[in-house]
């Protein structure tokens, strides 16, 4: 059984074939229970529905995607690479202004198979795969989500509380993936290094709001104010998320901090 | 007896461990040196762990590595304030007090330094792809960073910055502007009264190269990570020779502008770093050596 997205293998496999995590390497689970999301092995495939994707590439990792008839995915339409031309692109149904007074793309892509189409973001980072199983809610940070199959519901939920929006450093918008009866895949780009921890019920975190990457539903988010004092240069507020379990959080190492730009 | 010094933090260690210790840097490896004689720093491996005190730090990822703490009792760290990437509630946050912030504000440097006092679990990292250096400070030892490198530091080692006096004027009487390409100040780190750790992040790869006394070296002034402090800077310009290719510039105006560091003592630098500025005349500068090809 694959330890990153609970899927079955064949036991002679080396990769999951669900999410493409490696099966003959150990957990990178550190003291604090924050663990390593798989590094993908270059050109690992994986399937979803009829269609395979291939990861290619380590430093700035691409997803290519061959895409079997009667099968699609979504993505934000400046994350796409390259495309075989036979692939028609199509636009999701979104509530466009309320996106763009957001921050967020206007438009939602939608590309569909038989066909081949290629997706990357342009840091250095990793590609975090999650299979959703049926009946399953996630919340990705804005302008995260690299691409998303057909099967996934997609919403996006405003962050609520004035505090939230405006100190949360997550902007006021989060991306929502749903899937009722069918599974999905997800794929995310985290920039750096992604680390994911499961929190118990209650259990609380304090992240970075640039860091945060995704989280399961159940996981409430609040921001919390630390006063920070320079002397006669007056003071400063810091604002961490709080986040509370039950669920998984994901961050990503590597982000602009939303107080100082650096 | 254990007789096995590392070759990068040149602390006694433990040769029987995979990873030093006191840096995280491999044991079983061999050193990977230029033939010029840069030492190739190796990354910390993933989930190294280095132990200071009674508390630890993991180091992990590979690629924006972030920096683990397990702090004890009565054991702190202290950072820059947007390195924080997570906390436990339990661990106590505060500030520390500092000297000089205006001058701090005014020359691009962190204003505000956090404390975090254990016990309890924080994560810290910079935003760069790169590596995180440990260096294992023994008590008295003092080294000088530039600015914006350094990730934390254990709560006995001492924080005091530095003006670098490196800096040169470009401009015309109407303008001027003064440029500072190693930063206008660095900071400068000393372990006060018993042996402390350091961390910092540097992007891309880090070299090592130590210099015997006298030795100098010319390098970007921006690729410097840190130097002991036996090392001595200071600018260094060198003029081309003009070959026609750029006849509207005079001798004087197309330069290139080193620091030059001279031993004894050791340097590291990395290998992403700033872009040298436009090339406009230099009409004064701090003390400097010259060359005209």
């Amino acid at each position: 059984m694959c330890g990153w997205c609970r899927a079955n293998n064949q036991p002679e496999a080396t990769s999951c074939v669900t999410c493409g995590a490696p099966l003959d390497v150990r957990d990178k689970v550190s003291d604090s229970g924050w663990r390593e999301s798989p590094r993908l092995r270059d050109m690992t495939e994986l399937r979803f529905s009829q269609s395979t994707c291939q990861v290619e590439g380590e430093l700035v990792p691409v997803a290519e995607i061959a895409l079997a008839p009667q099968d699609g995915v979504y993505f934000e339409h400046h994350v796409l690479l390259w495309k075989d031309e036979s692939v028609p692109l199509s636009s999701l149904k979104t509530n466009g202004p309320r996106r763009s007074l957001g921050g967020m793309p206007h438009i939602v892509s939608v590309a569909n198979g038989p066909g081949r189409i290629a997706f990357s973001r342009d840091a250095p980072g990793e590609l975090v795969v999650l299979p959703l199983h049926p009946g399953m809610e996630l919340d990705v940070r804005e302008h995260a989500f690299l691409l998303a199959s057909h099967s996934i519901t997609y919403s996006f939920i405003r962050i609520k509380g004035l505090a939230n929006a405006l100190h949360g450093g997550n902007g006021m918008w989060m991306d929502r993936f749903v899937t009722s009866n069918q599974p999905g895949l997800l794929i995310l780009h985290g920039n750096g290094n992604v680390l994911q921890r499961t929190l118990g019920a209650g259990e609380k975190i304090l992240i970075e709001p640039g860091a945060f990457l995704y989280k399961d539903s159940s996981v409430t988010l609040q921001t919390k104010q630390i006063q920070l004092k320079s002397g006669m240069l007056g003071h400063h507020n810091m604002y961490l998320a709080e986040m509370t379990g039950p669920g998984r959080v994901g961050i990503q190492s590597m982000y602009v901090h939303h107080g100082s730009g650096e | 007896m254990n007789t096995y010094v590392c070759r990068f933090c040149r602390q006694p260690s433990d040769p029987s461990a995979p990873t030093c210790p006191l840096c995280g840097a491999p044991v079983d490896i061999r050193d990977s040196v230029t033939d010029s004689g840069w030492v190739k720093q190796p990354p910390i491996r993933d989930m190294a762990k280095l132990q200071f005190g009674q508390s630890h730090v993991q180091i992990a990822g590979t690629m924006v590595p972030s920096a683990e703490f397990n702090l004890a009792q009565q054991e702190m760290v202290y950072f820059s304030h947007h390195v924080l990437l997570w906390a436990d509630p339990a661990t106590k946050l505060q500030n520390m007090s500092m000297r000089g912030g205006w001058k701090r504000m005014m020359a691009g440097m962190p204003l505000i330094m956090m404390e975090a006092h254990g016990p309890g679990h924080i994560a810290l990292s910079d935003n760069h792809a790169g590596e995180v250096i440990a260096l294992p400070l023994q008590n008295g030892q003092s080294i000088w960073v530039k600015e914006h490198r350094f990730l934390t530091a254990t709560g006995n080692i001492r924080y005091d910055w530095t003006s670098n006096d490196i800096w040169y004027v470009t401009g015309d009487d109407n303008e001027q502007e003064t440029h500072y390409p190693m930063g206008q100040y660095g900071d400068v780190f000393t372990a006060a009264d018993r042996p402390g750790l350091l961390l910092l992040h540097a992007p891309g790869n880090v070299f090592i190269r130590d210099l015997q006394q006298g030795q100098s070296l010319l390098i970007q002034p921006s690729s410097l990570v840190y130097r002991d402090a036996t090392v001595r800077v200071h600018l260094h310009l060198e003029y081309p020779r003009n070959q026609g290719f750029a006849f509207w510039r005079s001798n004087f105006d197309y330069r290139n502008i080193f620091v030059r560091v001279t031993g004894p003592g050791r340097v590291a630098v990395q290998s992403i770093f700033e872009r040298p500025e436009e090339m406009d005349m230099i009409r004064n500068h701090s003390y400097a050596t010259r060359h005209r090809w």
